[in-house]
């Protein structure tokens, strides 16, 4: 067992000269000249700490921190698959990383942008993309933003949205952001949007579309998709698809061919951006031929003197991010998509779904599966059968003690006490094979030994942490 | 090339446990007309293809041997340390760190951050980071709606013009009033249906504001307005009274200055704090530190996520979900690498070399400083000629400072020139000399 | 579960409890509603001097993981409000009809009160609720 770590800021060891300081090449006139002392700070509280000392600290708690190169990250809806080196080389090459957003010359960036475009225009089957939106709460806030302007040109009062409730909690969220009230749309016994709660929303008049993830967070894949978005666009609305699960229908099926108008995608989860412990991501945004002019300012366009900047259309939203995107991310993601090809593309849909299925099939054999069929790239168990108090929680933790990483838990909502699995492709059999027998053992404990998962986890850096007194007396600094 | 693990007989094997006979058959619920034919893509590339592919592609982009652009993102010199710490892959390869247990490192490191920010700020609370400085800000103005119970918000005129843009659109989602004023005009615009006043300093032109004074006014005529204050380059802050001194409400800036490469603009990071007021209301996420349940130790974990679109749905503040947590780690890296004394210095160098640049400018026919307040590593020149200085500055290899009629049409033959502790004495004597090459050219001399 | 429920307060379908004296009503969450959210964290309380309407939001509770609303039972004036759980929201769970009491109400419409439940009806709800 590790003892606790100091802060960064009261290491002791002071250090006696500056590494990082350009010698100082200009005559230095009085500071006081240029800036009147009642501007100026008195203090400036942050510590002088050795560069030793400081590598040595933060490499260090990188050890106290669980990431996909430590093994299996089974978060459901969150696509944690192995993050290639090659893209950080990629992403580091000065002409990439040294530009600057307003120089002039920059083709290779903007011909870079425009190429992963035509590529996840492909992919998607969309027509037009956008790059701007940082995350993909951001890219669902920008394509909601595009329903809201599509409908006020054409002057039709739609203020509301359909959303299911298996929905990411993003999709309210973001409809919130841009002005919509929520609709909620009950899911029926197979996890799938029931067609007549859909057929009686929009009959209402003022719902403006529906926000759909397909395959859902059951990891099912919705059998009537195309009759929902044939509903909805029979009623004069849009149809928007949250691509935090594209990652099972990559080179399998397209959400344009589905019936959707406006998709965002997370380049951090299907296109293999590293989550970086919570960003950067990206999350571009793409819609069909009839919404194309409405994406953010400025777009990119071949010409035959080479790419060219469009500042402002006529339809456009404006503008969601300053300068052009997470464009770091972005080259990360045009490498991924170059490196694997149509074929490799493909197979990481299939293999996917494949791992996914596996561990359902192995897993069902202990604990309740509500929706006992295929999946997709994830699947939901719940805590139904688990006997002596124990909660998903408790198993959650438990998992931490065999040093893999736990599901997804409490979400969705639909499922009481959910477990969340998604393993990715980038999963060997081994590895999964360990997951499954980790997950036996753990049912096993909960009968024999209870208190082992109710105290759980007794491996990990600190045992388990008290939220409710960081909720009650919040300590959010030193 | 791909990243699969699994032979064809091990595919075999597994389909037999789950109980299917194909891969095809894993997606049976796919309605046959919905399915792919055929994925209209190239063929895969090696690692060495595909590095020579994006060498290639990367020579497309100029990189200079010096820069004086500014205008939003910054070149500062970045220790090669913050580098290797965002590399270690127990930071750059985890996710959101829900299970605290697990994820002490990162959790640790945030709240690391959170301190160091509240320190260099002196508000009383920094979240784990926004998106970038422009949303940041957009946040910050609804953010101020939802404390006020208000629904107008004014901007002071020399707010990032993309910046505002942003806002607009954020304001736009959800029918918020949205007025530019000058600072002349501000006073009469103040009255109690205002939320909050937005302005920037050091500003978009490169002026410094009084900020104390500036709080003072917008408090006497509407004491319950928020006063919210943004930062484009914040390593002004190693010199400049921190905003926590000048009674800010909310201050927000972009952080891609401390440590983060310019990258065409992104990722870049939206620092975000506030009074303690205001804490539950503010959007993104928190660290918190707390103790074990059953033991002694502290330790760190998410905290307040109520605020959070997970839970709150759409009662949240905001829909933002991830945070720059990556780009927040290279800032805190960057901000404990130069510590005090070299925040400081970094500071003093940047006021020091541009001042010495604007002199140097005022001397040649033809120039014109148009700042009439203090200013920091960014002012505006009127030029004789801007589109020879620029051509000059790329003769010279400079990245040339910015046109600001891009943003501005009517401001002709002006230039956002940018200075930095980056650029040496040789680079600033190029600079020079272009400027005065510019100059004569305009004069009909060469 | 043990829960308790005082057979002289009146209850809320909406789970606050009402503890009539005079014209001003004392309000809090009942046992099954703090046991449902379980640990509170933080309870957001209303401004005193607002008058609000029956079924209308008068503030929020929080737990570490969900929040909940907390509804005026009674059309009146917030005349006070237990300043005590801001610094101790646990008196929530711990004594929710005593020292976890939330606000008191000036009662503007009295002919409300007897839509309140009683006890016994209170019950009947929270088990159909339970199933």
């Amino acid at each position: 067992m590790t003892s606790n770590l100091t802060l960064i800021f009261n290491k002791g060891t002071k250090r006696s000269q500056h590494n990082f300081i350009p010698e100082m090449d200009i005559d230095r006139a009085d500071l006081t000249e240029i800036i009147p002392s009642s501007f100026q700070r008195e203090d400036l509280p942050l510590p002088d700490i050795p560069e030793v000392e400081i590598v040595r600290h933060y490499t260090e708690l990188s050890r106290r921190n669980y990431g996909i190169d430590s093994g299996i990250y089974p978060l459901g809806s969150c696509t944690m698959k192995y993050n290639p080196k090659i893209n950080e080389v990629i992403t580091r090459l000065p002409a990439f990383s040294h530009i600057h957003p307003l120089q002039e010359e920059n083709q290779g960036a903007l011909e870079l942008i425009h190429q992963l475009s035509e590529m996840l225009i492909e992919i998607t089957g969309m027509d037009g993309f956008t790059f701007q939106p940082a995350a993909g709460a951001h890219g669902e806030l920008t394509g909601i933003l595009i329903m809201k302007k599509y409908f006020e040109n054409k002057n039709l009062k739609k203020n509301k949205i359909l959303i299911p409730d298996s929905a990411h909690g993003t999709n309210p969220s973001s409809a919130k952001m841009a002005g919509f009230s929520i609709i909620e749309v009950r899911s029926n016994d197979a996890g799938e949007i029931p067609l007549d709660h859909i057929e009686f929303a929009m009959q209402q008049g003022d719902i403006a579309g529906i926000m759909l993830t397909n395959p859902n967070t059951l990891g099912i894949f919705d059998r009537q998709i195309k009759d929902i978005t044939n509903i909805i666009h029979k009623y004069g609305g849009l149809c928007y698809y949250d691509g935090a699960n594209l990652n099972p229908m990559l080179g399998i099926c397209r959400p344009k061919d589905m019936g959707f108008d406006i998709v965002h995608l997370n380049l951090h989860k299907t296109f293999s951006t590293p989550h970086g412990g919570g960003g950067p991501g990206s999350g571009p945004v793409g819609v069909t031929k009839e919404l194309v002019s409405y994406l953010p300012d400025p777009s990119i366009i071949a010409t035959e003197q080479g790419f060219v900047c469009r500042e402002k259309t006529n339809n456009s939203i404006g503008r969601i991010k300053c300068f052009w995107g997470n464009f770091g991310v972005i080259v990360r993601a045009y490498a991924y998509i170059l490196a694997l090809g149509a074929e490799g593309l493909k197979r990481v849909g299939q293999i996917a779904v494949l791992n996914a299925n596996y561990l359902r099939v192995l897993l069902k054999e202990k604990y309740h599966l509500p929706y006992d069929r295929i999946c997709q790239h994830e699947f939901v168990l719940s805590d139904r059968g688990i006997e002596n108090d124990i909660t998903t929680e408790d198993i959650a933790k438990r998992i931490l003690d065999y040093g893999l990483y736990a599901p997804t838990i409490y979400f969705p909502l639909i499922v009481k006490g959910a477990m969340m699995i998604e393993p990715t492709e980038t999963e060997s059999k081994a590895s999964l094979d360990n997951f499954v027998e980790v997950m036996i053992k753990i049912y096993d404990e909960i009968k024999t030994n209870p208190d082992l998962l109710k105290n759980a986890p007794h491996n990990t850096p600190v045992k388990r942490l008290d939220a409710v007194l960081a909720a009650r007396k919040p300590i959010l600094r030193d | 090339m791909d990243f699969i693990l699994h032979d064809k007989e091990t595919i075999a094997e597994m389909l037999t446990s789950i109980g299917v006979n194909s891969l095809e058959e894993l997606f049976q619920d796919i309605p046959v007309d919905l399915l792919l034919k055929k994925l209209n893509l190239p063929h895969g590339l090696s690692e060495p293809d595909l590095l020579r592919r994006f060498e290639e592609l990367s020579h497309k982009n100029k990189i200079y041997s010096s820069s004086f652009l500014g205008a939003g993102c910054y070149y500062h010199y970045i220790p090669s340390l913050v580098d290797f710490v965002i590399s270690l892959s127990g930071f750059y390869t985890a996710y959101t760190p829900y299970q605290a247990e697990a994820s002490q490192g990162y959790l640790q490191a945030i709240y690391e951050y959170q301190t160091a920010i509240t320190r260099l700020t002196q508000m009383d609370v920094a979240n784990a980071s926004v998106y970038d400085g422009s949303t940041a800000l957009a946040e910050a103005a609804i953010m101020a709606t939802v404390a006020t119970q208000k629904k107008k918000i004014i901007l002071l005129e020399g707010i990032h013009p993309e910046y505002v843009e942003v806002v607009k659109i954020y304001c736009w989602g959800q029918d918020i009033h949205f007025e530019i004023v000058m600072e002349d005009t501000l006073i009469s615009k103040l009255d109690e249906s205002v939320a909050a006043v937005l302005f920037q300093s050091p500003n978009f032109f490169g002026d410094i504001e009084n900020v104390t004074e500036l709080v003072q006014i917008i408090r006497d005529k509407a004491p319950k307005c928020l006063v919210v204050q943004v930062m484009t380059d914040p390593t002004c802050l190693g010199v400049l009274k921190p905003p926590g001194k000048s009674d800010i409400d909310i201050f927000v800036a972009e952080g891609q200055s401390f440590g983060i490469s310019p990258s065409f603009g992104g990722p870049g990071l939206g620092i975000f704090t506030s009074k303690q007021n205001y804490l539950r209301k503010m959007p993104g996420r928190l660290i918190g530190k707390t103790n074990e349940i059953d033991g002694e130790r502290e330790g760190f974990i998410l905290t307040l996520q109520t605020r959070e679109q997970h839970i709150r749905r759409e009662k949240a503040t905001s829909n933002i979900c991830t945070n720059q947590a990556l780009c927040a780690l290279a800032s805190l890296i960057y901000l404990v690498s130069l510590g005090k004394s070299g925040l400081r210095e970094i500071a003093f160098q940047n006021f020091q070399k541009s001042h010495y640049v604007k002199q140097k400018l005022e001397t040649i026919p033809g120039y014109q400083i148009l700042n009439k307040k203090p200013t920091y590593n960014e002012f505006l020149v009127k030029c004789p000629n801007i589109n020879e200085l620029i051509e000059q500055c790329k003769q010279e290899n400079l990245l040339p400072p910015l046109i600001i009629s891009k943003y501005f049409p009517n401001m002709k033959n002006i230039a956002l020139v940018c200075v930095t502790e980056s650029n040496s004495r040789e680079d600033i004597e190029k600079f020079i000399h272009a400027a005065q090459k510019a100059s004569k050219k305009n004069m009909g001399g060469n | 579960m043990d829960l308790k429920f005082p057979a002289d307060l009146k209850y809320a379908p909406t789970h606050e409890w009402v503890r009539m004296g005079g014209d001003i009503a004392t309000v809090g969450i009942s046992d099954y509603a703090q046991h449902k959210l379980g640990d509170i964290v933080y309870v957001e309380l209303p401004e005193i001097g607002a008058v609000l309407e029956k079924g209308s939001v008068a503030g929020e509770i929080e737990s570490v993981k969900a929040v909940s609303e907390l509804f005026m039972p009674l059309t009146g004036e917030i005349v006070e409000t237990n300043g005590n759980i801001a610094d101790n929201p646990a008196f929530l769970n711990s004594s929710p009809y005593g020292e976890g009491w939330i606000m008191k109400i000036k009662v503007s419409n009295p002919d409300e009160i007897k839509n309140l439940l009683s006890v016994e009806k209170y019950q009947e709800l929270i088990e159909k609720e339970e199933d």
